[in-house]
């Protein structure tokens, strides 16, 4: 390998991906060849940094000078200032909110100065096609301790002794889980990773499998090695085509360098490993459901007992663990338990991935350890909400997906742990955080989850089947102006009537969108069945968008953005909107920047001033 | 149903035209009339209709002109009959022509509905016969699909990647290639149907040349895809699982791309597009011309 003085690191996740980060790629490639460096500097195409909102990213070696936002055009600027002069280019790196001082190195960016790596180590180190990276950075360390001087038993109390949750959402102590399909006695048995990453607003296993794919694999070995099994699958939904080229390509390199398949580094452990490639069921992420699907069939869930591990993919025991988990193992076998439990608090140990994404400035991936509060991942770390001039204001969080729930701005503080997280209503879920600014409306965000839910209902147990379309059809109604007294709790009845009757997660968290969103904000259920009032506008009949004429100033932006025409006024003088001629679209409110535009109740026919005096 | 059906009726009896116009209108067709052949095909050159119903003795241009009119000018609208004399011989030249039915006189309302009923049965079956017709897919394919399909035969749950790969080939999964995914892997048909409509990711009904993924996860509802979606609803005239006129694009929604840093997405075909607008969205659409084929 040539000796490079620089290297640089191109980010190739989905989101760079997405902003033509190939293109940079080549770009830059042909730019030091032009300029005759293409000996001293190397390019790199590497997984997922985390910035996504930023794409796309180049992260120079050795400096670490992060450089963002980087446009083809910028590409010969670059190569010239700062590898022929050695002039780093301010303009391209992240620079403070406040005080727009350029941040070159990337660990001083806020962003990252929180995080601790451990799960997403290789982040931007390493080009995820190639063993040769990983091996580098101690990979198939683990798995050689583990295969050659460890015991299925000592691997096992390592990681019981680490006290791993399971990371896709449930919480459930990994090492019991190892421990009880070790037991069972059976001529087979299956190791299976989850990657059927299915709650929107969670791309934390997306970006492991497509960043370092080779920690899962390993994690995978280590684990069939602890249970017995001989044989596994990864689990991928089919949305994510580049994470399961990734992991194809590095199961290739793993059988050919002898990692896998027969007689593992000589030590007699056998493992075949398989990529499983779903088809776009929600519930399959649910461990029955994904091993029916596994099988060929309709990914329905079944009654538990007997658990999986008793008797899972076709009825052999078998373990499933979710991507992030088993990209821990490695490091647990190497570092030890009671480095793993260095971090985070009693109950939940350990670092944990997050996505953050919604109304939030740094949008993207980061890994914090656990029991860190929620405020320092909100607003150090995400950078806080967008548009605070424009008084646009945190108003919740959203976590686990359609099985979670809303935590509002009052819980803020509340520690990032299993337990704690459970304790507001939501759960942790797999660590997607999908944040809500005080221009969301929280009924129609409740709305949206039931219909996620109900059309990815499987249909087996009627409670969740057809409960979930009578509280979705509620909810359009009260969203629509039809609401009536008693809705609020028909929709708190009906939610656990459905938690009570259902099979699986799905069904049994299914309601929680709801129940949490009538908790923390029942004021805006209230207001949108007995007032006929959406106060943020969301909800085109339960609102009457008005003009007040103290703030206008008469400029006429949304004279220009309103589609109907229904505003009109003289330059320079307040603007008036002809209600008849209003569609509700909103278009004036996000256009206006003195925050003129007032939401009163639906048909409200008296003055402006008089709602912003009430 | 009934509602969107145009019925032309075709007399020179007044009387016959008022009740039939009466008796097809309070069924919920839409029925207008004409007092001749001449009429007719005046009447037909300006509207469209699903189906005529004429008598065949008429003064100046007769029934049977007006049907082999229409066979050469109009060949979509379905012919129904009004004869005094429903013998063979009398109508033998009609049916040559290719009608659908006859109503003998006199008739009564109930008589007249259950012929209008039958003769719509009639063309929906033949359209649907004509699409069947249109999904014969070339020997080779076949060929290379039971190829493919033997390879997976002994492999236990090698449904769904089978299914996938002939997705892949094909384009989307008619029953009769599901049949033939069930007689390669010796899985009862139905067993294949049900995998084939429990999971989004398969379709049973052709797609277009590009492909667009709306993404609805969370983070982009949250910032604003709805509005994205129903731009792209609008401009292409097509819902969310249909397919342009021109077979350029099928819509299609999905949950959740993980790729929520860009939010709101889209994809078409394998290119990602992040944090786009209703504005931006024509544009990238405009970039994806028909394939020629």
């Amino acid at each position: 390998m040539p000796k490079y003085r620089a290297s640089l690191m191109v980010c190739a996740g989905a989101g760079c991906e997405a902003c033509g980060c190939i293109k940079i790629k080549n770009a830059l490639i042909e730019e030091l060849k032009k300029r005759a460096l293409e000996k001293e500097i190397g390019v790199v195409l590497t997984g997922c940094m985390g910035p996504c909102q930023n794409a796309p990213i180049i992260l120079v070696y050795p400096e670490k000078i992060f450089y963002q936002k980087v446009k083809l055009e910028d590409i010969p600027l670059l190569v010239e200032e700062h590898f022929l002069k050695g002039r780093p280019v301010e303009r391209l790196m992240y620079q403070e909110s406040e005080t727009k001082i350029a941040v070159p190195v990337m660990g001083n960016i806020p962003f990252f100065k929180h995080q601790v790596l451990r799960v997403l180590r290789n982040k931007g180190m390493i080009d995820p096609e190639k063993i040769e990276e990983y091996i580098a950075r101690d990979g198939y360390q683990a798995t050689a301790q583990a295969l050659l001087e460890m015991t299925p038993e000592e691997i096992t109390k390592v990681v019981k002794d680490s006290e791993i949750r399971g990371r896709g959402g449930a919480g459930f102590p990994t090492g019991v889980k190892w421990e009880s399909c070790a037991k069972m006695a059976a001529d087979q048995k299956y190791m299976c990773c989850n990657g059927d990453e299915g709650d929107p607003g969670a791309f934390m296993d997306r970006a492991l499998m497509e960043s370092d794919p080779h920690a899962i694999i390993e994690g995978m070995i280590i684990g069939a090695k602890a249970i017995g099994s001989t044989k596994g699958y990864i689990y991928v939904r089919a949305e994510y085509p580049l994470a399961i080229h990734r992991l194809k390509i590095a199961i290739d390199q793993a059988y050919e360098a002898g990692l896998l398949g027969k007689n593992i580094l000589d030590s007699g452990t056998d493992f075949d490993l398989e990529i499983y490639q779903g088809a776009g069921a929600f519930v399959c992420g649910e461990s029955t459901a994904l091993m029916f699907s596994i099988e060929g069939k309709r990914g329905m869930p079944r009654l538990t007992p007997p658990r999986s591990t008793e008797a899972g993919l076709w009825g052999k025991p078998t373990v499933l663990n979710n991507v992030e988990t088993l990209a821990c193992v490695p490091q647990i076998i190497l570092k030890g338990a009671d480095w793993f439990k260095s971090m985070g608090t009693e109950k939940s140990t350990g670092t944990k991935v997050f996505s953050l994404s919604g109304a939030i400035n740094n949008a993207g991936l980061v890994e914090v350890p656990m029991g860190i509060p929620l405020r320092t991942i909100i607003y150090d770390i995400g950078g806080g909400v967008p548009g605070a001039k424009r008084g646009r204001k945190f108003k919740a969080v959203q976590m686990g997906g359609p099985s979670g729930g809303c935590i509002p701005e009052s819980l803020i503080d509340t520690p990032v742990t299993y337990e704690d997280i459970e304790k507001t209503g939501a759960i942790m879920g797999s660590g997607g955080m999908v944040f809500m600014d005080n221009t969301t409306c929280m009924v129609d965000m409740a709305k949206f989850f039931l219909e996620f839910t109900t059309d990815e209902s499987c249909g087996k147990c009627p409670p969740c089947r057809i409960g979930t379309k009578i509280m979705l059809d509620l909810l359009t109604a009260i969203t629509g102006g039809r609401g009536k007294e008693g809705d609020i709790e028909t929709l708190e009845e009906l939610s656990h009537d459905i938690i009570d009757g259902s099979l699986c997660g799905l069904g049994q968290s299914a309601p929680n969108p709801v129940l949490t969103t009538i908790r923390y904000f029942r004021d805006e259920y209230e207001s949108h069945i007995k007032d006929k009032w959406c106060k943020v506008g969301v909800c085109r009949n339960l609102c009457t968008f008005l003009i007040n004429p103290e703030v206008c100033t008469g400029c006429g932006a949304c004279m220009r953005a309103c589609p109907s025409k229904a505003i009109i006024g003289e330059k320079k003088k307040p603007h008036k909107i002809i209600q008849e001629a209003c569609v509700q679209c909103k278009s004036c409110y996000n256009t206006c920047k003195f925050n003129s535009i007032i939401i009163g109740p639906a048909q409200y026919k008296g003055e402006p001033v008089a709602l912003v005096k009430s | 149903m009934s509602d969107d059906i145009k019925i032309l009726v075709v007399d020179d009896e007044p009387v016959i035209l008022k009740s039939c116009k009466r008796i097809l209108d309070a069924e919920g067709y839409k029925a207008d009339s004409a007092s001749g052949g001449r009429e007719g095909i005046i009447t037909m050159e300006k509207n469209a209709y699903d189906f005529v119903i004429t008598d065949l003795k008429m003064p100046e241009v007769d029934g049977l002109t007006l049907i082999k009119w229409l066979k050469k000018s109009r060949p979509d609208i379905g012919v129904i009959i009004i004869t005094g004399y429903p013998s063979q011989e009398t109508i033998k030249d009609a049916i040559e022509l290719g009608i659908i039915d006859y109503v003998p006189k006199p008739f009564t309302p109930a008589v007249l509905i259950d012929v209008v009923k039958r003769a719509i049965e009639w063309k929906k079956k033949k359209v649907s016969d004509e699409v069947k017709k249109e999904e014969e897919f070339p020997p080779s394919m076949i060929a290379e699909l039971d190829r493919m399909i033997k390879g997976y035969r002994n492999k236990p749950g090698s449904l769904i990647p089978v299914l996938q790969r002939v997705q892949e080939m094909v384009g989307y999964l008619p029953p009769i290639v599901q049949k033939r995914v069930s007689r390669g892997l010796n899985i009862p048909a139905a067993e294949v149907h049900s995998v084939v409509s429990f999971y989004s990711f398969f379709t049973m009904k052709p797609r277009g040349d590009h492909i667009i993924k709306v993404c609805l996860g969370t983070a982009c509802y949250v910032k604003g895809i709805e509005e994205v979606l129903s731009k792209i609803k609008k401009g292409l005239h097509i819902e969310v699982g249909g397919i342009t006129e021109d077979k350029r694009f099928s819509l299609e929604a999905v949950r959740c791309l993980g790729a929520c840093g860009l939010a709101p997405v889209l994809v078409i075909d394998h290119d990602t597009y992040g944090a786009i607008s209703p504005k931006k969205v024509t544009e990238i659409l405009d970039a994806y011309q028909p394939v020629t084929k």
